[in-house]
């Protein structure tokens, strides 16, 4: 530490490189900002958690996975593709190479928009000045006109089980094994335990999942997650509900249920229980900056947390998702530019690689009943899909809300192949306030699962071409018969 | 930087004040150069003056309401800097450890209660029916989508439905009275003499008090200047210039023989010092025409009159008019006329008495046109008849000079072809 050493003036100080703070950084420099960004793991850590460990990774080894298992499921198909082996450690070499890849076009925008690039972990210590100390521990400080504070998310560890980087993981060590386990204990059901749980079983592990709960997918309605159920007793995971994870005892995980103690067979243990913010460690409180018991920073539709200072993607509140905080981070660096601007979508889609898998944008049901609307649903079946047939998949649906007040579709409800590419035009039909006719009267491309819209939209009007009449349910719902 | 130090701009002739009616900044807002920043009210109109730079408005000097000298101190703006960046920060001595980074909390008293909460969770329940790109357009706009009902069907609100909320947030919705106020006054209540209205009294007093007025009162046949407005009326609809018919009222005619006639009589394109004792006659034509606005008579001047078609004239007639009732005229729109015309026909009145505006020295007043029953050939004839009283400066125009100059102008509009004289 170097004493006396002056604060270098900066324009736009960004706390993070991960989707939230780089969106930032280059939108503020397109609006003629001098952006300087600062993150722990410098450009090497460009694209957050979600490129490095999160996202990019993880859907690179569902990939891997998926054509695995898809490889043999095809033997009815015709295939056969005997002796198919899988190498962890060869699949972890062209991983680093994607990321680094992925990472080093972040850069190159970055540099394109001039964005100044410092490696270090960032602490406000004045409301309108940082701390940084670099990995050669040595401190810069920088003074600031505005900030973007984007700092992210961890793992939550549990107190019984903490992380050792050898048996038992977090999300980030269960992507990096170099090999597949004989057995697999996942702690949490929740999105990500369910996509590393799916893709292990897929490569050969045994998984057993353990949940809390007595549900997996808690934030998911129950109609959209039996399929996946389905599927994940097929792959012959083992789903224990209202089970609690204690300790590691030998090779095998000590659980919990009604029945008290048991043990399951755990060559590694991976918790995904969730993600905490970080801002404990940001010096917030020095910069005037309030944090709530849940380490959220509160902000106003504008992601400002105070005049000068703006919070997005994972340390504000709303889903942890990498396209929340690029929105977010977008919004934040207009407001910051004295643009007007504001965090205000109408649906955030969110999308699970499962098997099959999930997407939601909007409204389910439910929530449209509670608020009040006049609530139609069509529920188009993929059995009905011939496009799904030929990929053999036919196990989900696609459901679509409307409100008949105002005429528009208020949720659009995924399960299947590809649903999260489906996700989008969901979310545009919402944000567009789409009459449910508006998709009926789109055509949608033959044989694609997106169909699946164009028919769930034909079955909330009532007049579905290929499944039978609709009848009404008892809660006022058409669903086809195939 | 040092902040720039915007002061009152002089804004027009024999102004030495303004009044602030209303801020279109706040202190501590960006503000781009040319930029809206402060709606005054001279003795002459409601003038809005554009920011001299960009930069940060950091001190606005007078609260609106408040009257200010010409050449006293507006607002304060600090000028981005040259790379267009923040202005350089001073560098501080710094005593900072990130050891020691843990300070005492300087969390602002109150920072909480004034922190603006977190935004629910968004849903697709009780927000406005908007998409994206119109939600967009309204935060441009400054237009609250929460209390506007869409034209859009079940209720969507369009981008045109954001637009009509901005034009009827214009001063239409409740135009001030002349002075300046939302509300109509009521009897039994004194009412100060402010802004245009001060003006116009003490403007009028002064003319009254000064000028000897002298007034050529003539009557015009107008069935050739209704004729040949007719004619380029249809000239226009037919080219589909639906703007440039609607504009071709007899007034800039009337303007445009005015000026014609001007040309070839200095003395009425004039004005006279007394202190001086001297008579200026100006080179130039600058045509005022005199037009009501919700604040009270304001004068927009048609520059270069003798130099301008009749359609050109008509269309800035047209948008000067426009302008005033918006309230939104320049400084230089009000500016170094040298002659007024005054078309009060429109308000019924078929002969009027113009009071001349100094130092002009001459006033063109237009009454309202009637079918008359007149002698043509000997025999009683309906024609069109226009009553046209010009008051002259009798310092500076004789009885003589005024009429030949009225004569004139009575030729032109009873034969607007003899505006072809003109051509070359």
């Amino acid at each position: 530490m170097v004493v006396g050493e002056l604060a270098e003036s900066v324009d736009l100080l960004i706390l993070g490189g991960g989707p939230g703070g780089y969106v930032a950084a280059i939108r503020a420099a397109q609006l003629g900002r001098q952006v300087t960004l600062v993150d722990r793991a410098g450009r090497d850590g460009l694209g957050g958690v979600c490129l490095q460990v999160g996202c990019i990774p993880s859907k690179a080894l569902i990939e891997l996975a998926g054509a695995v298992h898809r490889t043999r499921e095809m033997h009815a198909m015709g295939l056969s593709a005997d002796g198919v082996s899988v190498s962890l450690e060869r699949f972890q070499v062209w991983r680093a190479e994607l990321c680094l890849d992925l990472a080093r076009g972040v850069e190159q925008l970055l540099e394109a928009g001039n964005v100044s690039i410092v490696h270090g972990s960032a602490r406000f210590n004045k409301p309108d000045r940082v701390a940084v100390r670099t990995p050669q521990d040595r401190a810069l400080f920088f003074e600031f006109g505005q900030a973007i504070v984007a700092t992210g998310s961890r793992s939550i560890e549990l107190p019984g089980l903490p992380f050792d980087g050898e048996r038992v993981l977090d999300s980030t060590g269960a992507l990096a094994l170099q090999e597949v386990p004989e057995s697999v204990a996942i702690v949490g059901a929740g999105y990500i335990g369910l996509e590393l749980g799916t893709a292990l079983a897929k490569l050969g592990a045994h998984v057993t999942v353990v949940e809390a709960l007595d549900t997996v997918l808690p934030t998911v309605d129950a109609s959209l997650t039996a399929p996946v159920l389905r599927r994940l007793k097929a792959l012959g995971v083992d789903v224990r509900l209202r089970t609690t994870a204690e300790r590691l005892e030998g090779g095998e995980l000590v659980v919990r249920d009604a029945n008290g103690e048991v043990r399951v067979r755990a060559d590694r243990v991976i918790v995904a229980v969730g993600r905490v913010p970080n801002t404990n460690d940001l010096g917030l409180a020095a910069a005037g900056i309030p944090v709530g018991p849940d380490g959220l920073i509160p902000v106003g539709g504008d992601m400002r947390a105070s005049h000068r200072i703006a919070a997005v993607g994972d340390v504000v509140a709303g889903p942890a998702l990498a396209h929340k905080a690029g929105a977010e981070g977008v919004v934040a660096a207009e407001a910051l530019s004295g643009r007007p601007s504001a965090f205000e979508p109408a649906a955030i889609p969110a999308v699970i690689f499962t098997d099959p898998e999930i997407a939601t944008v909007g409204l389910s049901e439910d929530e449209a009943r509670e608020a009040g609307m006049d609530v139609r649903v069509g529920s188009f079946p993929l059995s009905a899909s011939g496009r799904a047939g030929t990929l053999g998949e036919r196990d989900g649906f696609t459901r679509l809300i409307a409100d008949a007040a105002t005429d528009r579709v208020v949720g659009v409800h995924i399960v299947g192949p590809h649903a999260s590419e489906l996700a989008a035009s969901g979310t545009l039909a919402i944000e567009m306030m789409a009459s449910p006719y508006d998709l009926a009267g789109t055509i949608h491309p033959h044989p694609t699962l997106s169909e699946g819209l164009h028919e769930a939209a034909e079955l909330l009007l009532g007049h579905p071409i290929h499944v039978r009449a609709p009848t009404l349910t008892s809660k006022g719902s058409l669903h086809g018969h195939d | 930087m040092a902040p720039i130090q915007f002061r009152l701009p002089d804004v027009g002739e024999g102004i030495d004040a303004a009044d602030i009616v209303e801020w279109q900044v706040a202190e501590g807002d960006h503000v781009q150069e040319d930029q809206e920043l402060v709606e005054i009210q001279t003795d002459k109109a409601i003038v809005v003056i554009p920011c001299p730079a960009t930069g940060v408005v950091t001190k606005l000097c007078v609260p609106a309401g408040e009257r200010l000298p010409v050449g006293e101190v507006l607002a304060l703006i600090e000028p981005d800097a040259s790379n267009g960046g923040q202005p350089a920060f001073a560098a501080a001595p710094v005593e900072d450890d990130p050891e020691e980074a843990e300070m005492p909390s300087v969390e602002p008293a109150g920072l909480r209660a004034t922190l603006p909460a977190a935004e629910p969770s968004p849903t697709a329940t009780r927000r406005p029916l908007a998409a994206p790109a119109t939600r967009r357009l309204a935060r441009e706009l400054g237009v609250d989508l929460t209390v506007l009902s869409g034209t859009g069907p079940q209720g969507r609100i369009l981008a045109e439905d954001v637009r009509a909320a901005v034009a009827a947030q214009a001063p239409a919705a409740v135009p001030p009275d002349s002075l300046g106020r939302a509300t109509p006054p009521r009897a039994g209540e004194v009412v100060p003499l402010r802004g245009v209205r001060r003006a116009i009294a003490h403007t009028l007093t002064r003319a009254w008090q000064e000028i000897p007025h002298v007034t050529d009162y003539r009557e015009v046949d107008a069935t050739r200047l209704l004729e040949t407005r007719r004619l380029l009326k249809q000239r226009a609809l037919d080219r589909g210039d639906e703007t440039l018919a609607l504009a071709l009222t007899p007034t800039p005619l009337i303007a445009k023989a005015a000026a014609r006639a001007l040309a070839d009589h200095p003395y009425v394109n004039a004005s006279i010092d007394l202190q001086r004792e001297e008579i200026t006659l100006h080179s130039e034509i600058h045509i005022g025409i005199a037009t009501a606005a919700a604040e009270g008579l304001t004068v927009p001047v048609v520059h270069d009159a003798d130099r301008k078609s009749i359609a050109e004239i008509a269309l800035e007639v047209a948008e000067l008019a426009r302008a005033a009732r918006e309230r939104r005229l320049r400084p230089e729109q009000l500016a170094r006329g040298t002659f007024t015309v005054n078309n009060y026909g429109g308000l019924g009145i078929w002969l009027g008495t113009p009071i001349i505006r100094p130092p002009e020295v001459a006033n063109l007043g237009v009454g309202a046109i009637r079918d008359r029953v007149v002698p043509v050939g000997g025999e009683p004839a309906v024609r069109p008849i226009l009553a046209l009283a010009v008051s002259g400066d009798h310092r500076v125009l004789d009885g003589h000079t005024l009429a030949a100059f009225v004569t004139q102008v009575v030729g032109l509009l009873e034969e607007p072809l003899l505006l072809l004289e003109d051509l070359r």
